[in-house]
């Protein structure tokens, strides 16, 4: 057993960096397979996660949660940590706030209300799909964000070494 | 290819494989090690769905 040796450099710069695209704080540490992997996997899910939910699943509203608990979004809390894609949600809200139209094409803006409630009637089960592959990612990108901070949790990792190698033979 | 016409309990499948993946990766660095504890995870995982899927269908059964 060795223990496995990470060089992780400035690690607040790799954590921000792991925030804001799944895999760039790992890439920034040149551990790029892992950085293709948390891309790959995460970006994935939200991104098929979003297209299940029509691209409308994705918005925020600055609403106070313990006001007006029925238009609180809070699904977005986990969404948010998707990073840079799940960011423009905060910034069109903050847009809407100030009476300001929407930017970037509407990604990330709330819908009408006829829209979100035209949502279930037409895809069915697929929002509610939407809506879990999407805050998946952001969840997993927490984990990808600590891997990029602190370096993977199990230190000591079971790869071989010569003498374990020189031992197994021996042995047989 | 209409989404709609997929059941939707396929779409479990690339969300326990991306969940297996990025948490055995967050736990080791060496590739074959995240390969198996992967697997491992993802057999788990599945496992316990089918089960909990059976056991629902046992019981359902008997109503």
């Amino acid at each position: 057993m060795t223990p496995t040796t990470v060089r992780l450099k400035n690690r607040r710069l790799a954590a921000l960096l792991a925030f804001l695209v799944p895999g760039l704080g790992h890439a920034y540490q040149g551990r790029y397979g892992k950085a293709i992997l948390y891309f790959v996997c995460i970006y994935f899910l939200f991104f098929v996660g979003l297209s299940l939910g029509d691209g409308k699943i994705l918005y925020w509203r600055w609403v106070n949660p313990l006001a007006d608990v029925e238009h609180f979004c809070g699904w977005y809390l986990f969404q948010f940590f998707a990073g840079i894609a799940a960011l423009p949600a905060l910034i069109q809200a903050t847009l809407q706030h100030f009476g300001l139209g929407p930017i970037l094409w509407g990604y990330g803006a709330e819908p009408s209300s006829d829209l979100i409630n035209g949502l279930y009637p037409r895809l069915g089960k697929l929002v509610e799909v939407g809506f879990i592959y999407t805050e998946a990612a952001g969840l997993l990108n927490i984990l990808a964000i600590f891997d990029a901070y602190e370096g993977p949790a199990q230190r000591v990792e079971a790869v071989p070494t010569a003498a374990d190698d020189a031992k197994a033979e021996t042995s047989s | 290819m209409n989404l709609t016409s997929i059941h939707v309990y396929w779409y479990v499948i690339p969300l326990v494989v991306a969940i297996s993946l990025v948490y055995a990766a967050s736990r080791h660095e060496s590739w074959r090690t995240i390969a198996s504890q992967a697997l491992r995870l993802c057999g788990m995982i599945f496992t316990v769905l089918l089960a909990t899927t059976a056991i629902l269908l046992v019981i359902n059964l008997q109503l």
